[in-house]
């Protein structure tokens, strides 16, 4: 139906919905560590006002923003906040990306080519005077951890172990395995192989995967971002014509997918946006409607806290990992206060975020320790690094430790699979 | 700087503190005479601050009146160079779009509009749809036709502003908030003004040989106290303000004018006018905007740029034209939007006395030329006029960027959203400690150091004259947060608390009157949540019991 | 999924009604759309300052019989509402939130130095027996240096014509000055972070003793206190005279405290909290909700055997208006309210405004209607429903948190 006379209100990113409330500057995790931030109503709907007369009115400073989206989890107003952010950096900025940032930027570049040379490329950034170089050449901050690649990508093990079965399985799924999986924590992926087959689902690979580009959008090498997402929507619609679902195990790669393909890069994904399917709600789902039984480990014990990355907070889709992992009998878990981890993909990476982040993380670590859990349950691989490199605490991912606490054997019989 | 006049003896009197007064008030100093300009408000305060800011190229008049559009491209150049700071250079579009075919305004008319347009001296370019829509992308796209002339934005506070502070660099006293209560007359001759002070009630009498009745419509009853007439009609236009900038170019309508028909980007939001009613002269002191005229403006709006329809309206607010019969004759059968110089000595016989009137904003500069050639001949003053050439003070230069580096090593957005607002003479602005760059207003980018600038240089009596010289409380939250925060340091500066208490009240009370027009969907929202903090948490209500 | 209850909103009144089936045992889930207007409290609740007359008010609980049928306190029942009103104190202290009540309005200072009654007051607000009451002689006036959101002025000239003398003074210390680097973000809720340390506290507490005279009071913004009310207590402790706290331009550290202490409460009891996801509509059969739908979870209903409406008003998107009219965006549910754009204002701001007044329509058991035909597993409660022009009468939190509290005992009643 057409509009009717200002029935709507409607602006770039609901910039005009704002009403001056103040409120998203009172939960920014950025402002409450850093003074050079303009913070949310400053870089966000204020800013963009004056960025709409002119680009004279850029602050490169908003580039401290974090993207961790709680300013539109908490503005009354349904303000995208976060988003008018990240569209003035490319509408505005005049951006070449730094080698550094090209470098983080680039996960799955970089992964294709440390993952046949892990061991060295492990050895090597874990070294003080690579770290040194990292540090004083590229500003990538010495004190971080790298996260650690993998001998064998996904795909391959994929290829070679994986792929001959899946044909058996009448009911079947695509996986968006993202860079992660398949470059640094094969074993996530592997994990969700084996419970989505004892749940009685086959899984497939999409034809092409490209990274998803939410490092590429943070470092603002949008037009790479755009072309890597336009090959991953061709490829899921592709994957979607028989009706089938794409799901994912990263939070960060299915929000940009969803959300971030069409509100900061433009891109109609509305094909493919409702096919994409974080894997935990897709299991819930199943669980629910009787379209699988599932048989878990007697005996199983464990405590886990749970945080709730940004990112999941903004899906909302945290209710289903609650729920699922309260079906674990001897499963105990405990809700962490919802904070920010302060890693935020690359964003901590970078040297002169470094101690920001840490600051911005602390809350949670605190929390964390004091909570002193077997392990820290959450979606999100770049918190994973985080929590792991800050605390002494394990992070799982809620599909792992469902495939450690499901007896999978009977699982596949409940299933016939 | 001259040191302003300290006796009652002046060699002008300039009645009226809109552009037309201010702008006389500007040239007379500048041509070395002693000037006073007295105001019954602020400046800026009548038709000069509600209209579009429309920086016409000329254009809009160049098929029916090309004599206007003569008037218009010469202004238009002559301001760009010296209000450099006040003007925008948007460039703006005359679209034809298709129902314009059935009354006869197709593209034979832009061809028209073309050839007269070029006969006046505006630079006129045809575009196809597919170049206009490039060029503005919020563009009815159903549009035929385009022609690319050069229009523009003028912000109308500032110009009037600075040719106020020229003025008084150049030795002329400044009355605001002192009301006309008599036309001193000696037989057939005007010997000066008698005014009350309205903040302390007191009244004073000033002298001079030649009195200018520049007051715009309430110039009538200006006329009417020195014993003349002066036929005028009060002609009201709406426009409402969007809450950003919708459009970077003026859009009209390649056709005959009619209502709603020009959307002007100026700063930070856009404006769509206007109507043309005619009212009595009872309601030019409380103009409102009707429910009627809101519909209008958004209809006709919506056909220049269809987003319009679904764009947040920030407030709406009418200015009252003062259209006057160009003849002397006092039926007033000819109306004409043109400039009307009287010198009633020659009209009436009545001696010391020059009515400016009629003309646009556009042309406020030329009418105060006009009327101050006038006043020389009267004194026997024999200088030039220099107001085509001479800058206005903070127009020295326009580049924005330039500007705030020469001043600042990393110039913060509200440092360069100043310079903006006053030009070079942001060097004024002194900023120096974190405080004095903090924010007042977070819509507007206005510093603590603006305001302050503004408080002590701007002759600022309470926060909406602040409003008129930096954009406090203009933008989406309309006075929330920053008519407090302002308030706080007026208050600290004057330290009369309970005035500025009062200051608070009016200035949310004047807010209101262009916010209700327009107060559904969020604006009503945040109508509420300001409703709300006034209330509960600052305490300002009306009680019936304190 | 399902729940026992799903509520719809985030504020006071979601999250009272939310704590108290939690606390009951019942599986509850909120879905709040943002933060509510509890982040811009004034440090303090009100049950009814004003009766709709003008009449001002010194017993709420006693003047409720003057109000009309059409007010949600007289539809659930004057005895219920006193009910409520009496077990208020009890239930937010079981939350950790303290608040100092009596039967009789208080009264507490707005940051103009206006005097205003109120029914509980936060520990951050000073709050009176009297208007005349006077803590001290002299007043010491302290803000922080560059702190735009707090008038010292306003306070004074208000303190004078009580007969005491004040003298206002900023406090400057490196920490807090580094806030005001950033242009925009002293606020009073990011001062409240810094002041959460102990070190900072100490010195803003020193300096508070030096430069005091031979004053005998003190009064402070409201910015301490960004987690819990420890920092509060302290400075209370600290400072060696009497505190009075006034309330600061948004965001609002009571207001948001209480919020977070509120959503703490709700999910130690058991209950789900969705933030930041919106209902965008629901399954309706048989005069009954089925399911709800969001915008986060797309298709995926949610479902519950009861729902509750707590969705605020305008500013909390409860209310909706647009060109032409006043609507229940969520539901579609009946309201009551003018047709005619005119009538929804007053010319004065300062005005009673006829918008703040409407709401949904409801019948006695606060069970709103669609086309005229109830919703029987359907509560309203808090500042969506019509009858109440809260901010004239001073009932805003009253309304809130004892419809959510009568909403609650239905719900376990049934």
């Amino acid at each position: 139906m057409e509009t009717k006379m200002q029935e709507k209100n409607i602006s770039a990113n609901e910039l005009e919905q704002c009403v001056k409330c103040t409120v998203c500057t009172a939960y920014c995790p950025v402002l409450k560590v850093s003074v050079i931030y303009p913070g949310p109503k400053q870089s966000g709907p204020d800013g963009e006002r004056y960025r709409l007369k002119s680009s004279l009115f850029m602050d490169n400073n908003i580039k401290y923003c974090l993207n961790c989206k709680r300013c539109e989890v908490v503005c009354p107003s349904g303000v995208k906040i976060a988003d008018i952010i990240h569209s003035a950096r490319e509408t505005y900025g005049r951006q070449i990306p730094k080698v550094r940032d090209f470098i983080l930027a680039s996960t799955d570049l970089m992964g294709s080519v440390a993952s046949p040379f892990a061991p060295v490329v492990n050895a090597v950034t874990g070294l003080g005077a690579t770290k040194f170089v990292l540090d004083k050449v590229m500003a990538i901050d010495h004190r971080r951890t790298f996260p650690k690649y993998s001998g064998t990508k996904f795909e391959t093990w994929f290829r070679k172990e994986a792929a001959p079965v899946q044909g058996t399985f009448k009911k079947r799924v695509s996986y968006f395995h993202g860079c992660y999986v398949n470059y640094n924590y094969p074993q996530l992926g592997k994990d969700f192989v084996t419970l989505m087959n004892a749940l009685g689902v086959g899984v497939d690979l999409l034809e092409k995967e490209r990274c998803c580009g939410v490092a590429k959008i943070s470092s603002g090498m949008f037009d790479t971002a755009r072309k890597h997402a336009r090959i991953n929507i061709a490829s899921m619609e592709k994957a979607m014509s028989d009706g089938r679902k794409v799901l994912t195990t990263s939070t960060t790669c299915t929000l940009t997918m969803k959300d971030e393909y069409p509100d900061i890069l433009g891109l109609d994904n509305t094909s493919v946006k409702d096919g994409i399917v974080l894997a935990i709600r897709y299991i819930y789902e199943m669980l629910e409607k009787g379209e699988a039984k599932i048989a878990f480990k007697e005996g199983y014990r464990a405590r886990a806290a749970y945080h709730v990355p940004c990112h999941m907070e903004k899906m909302g889709l945290s209710i289903f990992t609650r729920k699922l992992l309260k079906m674990i009998p001897g499963m105990e878990l405990v809700s962490l206060d919802s904070n920010c981890c302060g890693i935020a993909g690359t964003y901590g990476f970078k040297k002169e975020n470094y101690a920001r982040s840490q600051a911005i993380g602390k809350a949670l670590f605190d929390n964390i320790n004091a909570v002193n859990p077997d392990f820290v349950a959450c979606e999100c691989e770049t918190c994973k690094w985080q929590i792991e490199m800050s605390t002494a605490y394990k992070v799982k991912n809620p599909v792992s430790i469902l495939a450690e606490a499901v007896d999978i054997e009977k699982t596949k019989k409940l299933n016939n699979a | 700087m001259i040191p302003a006049q300290t006796t009652n003896d002046f060699d002008v009197i300039i009645i009226g503190g809109g552009i037309t007064g201010t702008g006389t008030a500007r040239d007379c100093a500048l041509r070395g005479l002693r000037v006073l300009l007295v105001e019954r408000d602020d400046i800026a305060t009548g038709a000069t601050g509600r209209n579009h800011g429309l920086l016409h190229s000329g254009a809009r008049y160049a098929v029916k009146d090309s004599e206007s559009a003569e008037e218009c491209i010469r202004e238009n150049t002559i301001l760009r160079k010296i209000a450099a700071h006040c003007v925008e250079d948007t460039q703006g579009l005359f679209i034809t779009l298709p129902e314009d075919e059935e009354i006869g305004y197709g593209l034979d008319y832009q061809k028209q509009f073309i050839d007269a347009c070029t006969r006046a001296g505006i630079k006129a370019t045809a575009m196809d749809p597919r170049e206009a829509i490039a060029m503005e992308p919020s563009v009815n796209p159903a549009l035929i036709g385009a022609v690319q002339v050069p229009d523009g934005s003028v912000d109308p506070f500032r110009l009037c502003s600075a040719n106020l502070v020229d003025a008084k660099l150049h030795g002329a006293k400044v009355l605001t908030y002192h009301e006309l209560v008599e036309i001193i007359r000696e037989g057939d001759t005007v010997r000066g003004v008698r005014v009350r002070n309205k903040t302390t009630g007191q009244t004073s009498a000033y002298f001079a040989p030649v009195t200018v009745n520049a007051a715009g419509i309430w110039g009538h009853q200006v006329a009417e106290m020195a014993g003349v007439h002066v036929g005028m009609y009060p002609a009201k236009g709406a426009l409402l303000i969007f809450a950003h900038r919708v459009n970077n170019v003026v859009i009209n309508r390649c056709r005959k004018s009619a209502d709603g028909d020009i959307l002007v980007p100026g700063d930070t939001v856009s404006v769509i006018g206007t109507t043309s009613t005619k009212i009595p002269f009872e309601e030019c002191d409380d103009v409102r905007v009707t429910p009627e005229e809101v519909d209008l403006m958004l209809r006709e709006g919506s056909r220049l740029a269809p987003s319009l329809m679904t764009t947040r309206v920030l407030r709406a607010y009418a200015g009252v034209r003062p259209l006057v019969s160009a003849d002397n004759d006092p039926t007033g059968r000819n109306i004409s939007r043109g400039i009307v110089c009287l010198d009633h000595e020659k009209r009436d016989g009545l001696r010391g006395f020059i009515t400016i009137t009629g003309g646009k904003l556009m042309t406020y500069r030329l009418m105060a030329e006009m009327a101050t050639d006038a006043v020389c001949e009267k004194l026997g003053v024999t200088v030039g006029c220099s107001t085509a050439t001479t800058p206005l003070p903070g127009s020295e230069s326009s580049d924005i960027k330039e500007i705030s580096k020469k001043l600042w090593k990393m110039p913060t957005i509200a440092q360069k959203a100043s310079v903006g607002r006053v030009g070079t003479r942001a060097s004024q602005i002194k900023a120096d400690d974190r405080f004095e760059r903090s924010l007042v207003c977070e819509c507007e980018q206005v510093s603590v150091a603006e305001v302050r600038s503004a408080m002590d240089n701007l002759d600022v009596h309470n926060l909406v004259d602040l409003r008129r010289r930096t954009r406090v409380g203009m933008g989406t939250c309309q006075g929330q947060l920053c008519a407090c925060r302002a308030a706080g340091l007026l208050g600290k500066n004057r330290l009369c608390v309970k005035k500025e208490r009062e200051d608070l009240a009016s200035f949310m009370e004047e807010r209101w009157k262009g916010l209700r027009p327009v107060a559904w969907g969020d604006a009503l929202r945040g109508a509420e949540l300001s409703a709300w903090e006034y209330s509960e948490v600052l305490g300002f209500d009306k009680e019936d019991e304190q | 999924m399902k729940f026992d209850t799903i509520i719809i909103g985030g504020g006071l009144s979601a999250l009272t009604c939310g704590i108290k089936l939690a606390k009951a045992g019942r599986d509850c889930l909120i879905i709040a759309s943002g933060e509510s207007a509890l982040s811009f409290n004034s440090g303090s609740f009100g049950l009814l300052s004003r009766l709709p007359d003008g009449t001002a008010v010194e017993e709420p609980l006693k003047a409720i019989e003057q109000l009309p049928s059409s007010h949600p306190y007289v539809k659930i029942g004057i005895d219920n509402t006193r009910r409520y009103a009496a077990s208020a104190k009890e239930f937010f202290a079981d939350c950790g939130i303290s608040l100092r009540g009596t039967e009789r309005n208080l009264w507490r200072y707005t940051s103009s130095g206006k005097m205003k009654r109120c029914w509980l007051a936060m520990e951050d607000t000073t709050a009176f027996v009297s208007r005349e009451d006077k803590v001290g002689d002299k007043a010491l006036i302290v803000t922080v240096k560059g702190f735009q959101d707090f008038f010292p002025g306003f306070v004074a000239e208000s303190l004078e014509k009580k007969g005491i003398s004040c003298r206002c003074e900023s406090i400057e210390l490196d920490e807090l000055d580094m806030l005001r680097s950033n242009a925009s973000e002293m606020r009073a809720t990011n001062i409240a972070l810094t002041m959460e340390k102990d070190k900072i506290r100490k010195s803003f507490v020193k300096e508070i003793s030096r430069i005091r005279q031979d004053e005998d009071m003190l009064i402070l913004p409201q910015i301490f206190g960004y987690e819990d009310t420890r920092a509060l207590e302290d400075i209370r402790k600290a400072v060696g005279m009497p505190v009075t706290f006034i309330s600061t331009l948004m965001p609002s550290v009571p207001g948001i405290r209480t919020q977070k202490m509120l959503k703490k409460a709700f999910e130690a009891a058991g209950g789900t909290l969705m933030m930041g996801d919106c209902v965008t509509g629901a399954v309706i059969e048989g005069g009954k909700i089925k399911s709800v739908l969001t915008s986060n979870l797309g298709s995926y209903g949610l479902e519950a055997d009861n729902f509750v409406l707590a969705t605020g008003s305008f500013f909390g998107k409860g209310l909706a208006s647009d060109f032409t009219k006043i609507y229940e965006p969520v539901l579609g549910l009946d309201v009551d309210a003018s047709e005619k754009r005119d009538e929804w204002y007053s010319s004065s701001f300062f005005d009673r405004q006829a918008f703040i007044g409407f709401g949904v329509k409801t019948d006695n058991d606060l069970h709103p209607s669609r086309d005229g035909e109830a919703i029987s597993n359907l509560y309203a409660a808090g500042s969506v429903l019509s009858g109440a022009e809260s901010l004239y009468e001073g009932s805003g939190a009253g309304v809130a948190i004892i419809t959510a509290m009568y909403a609650a005992d239905k719900i376990l009643e049934g």
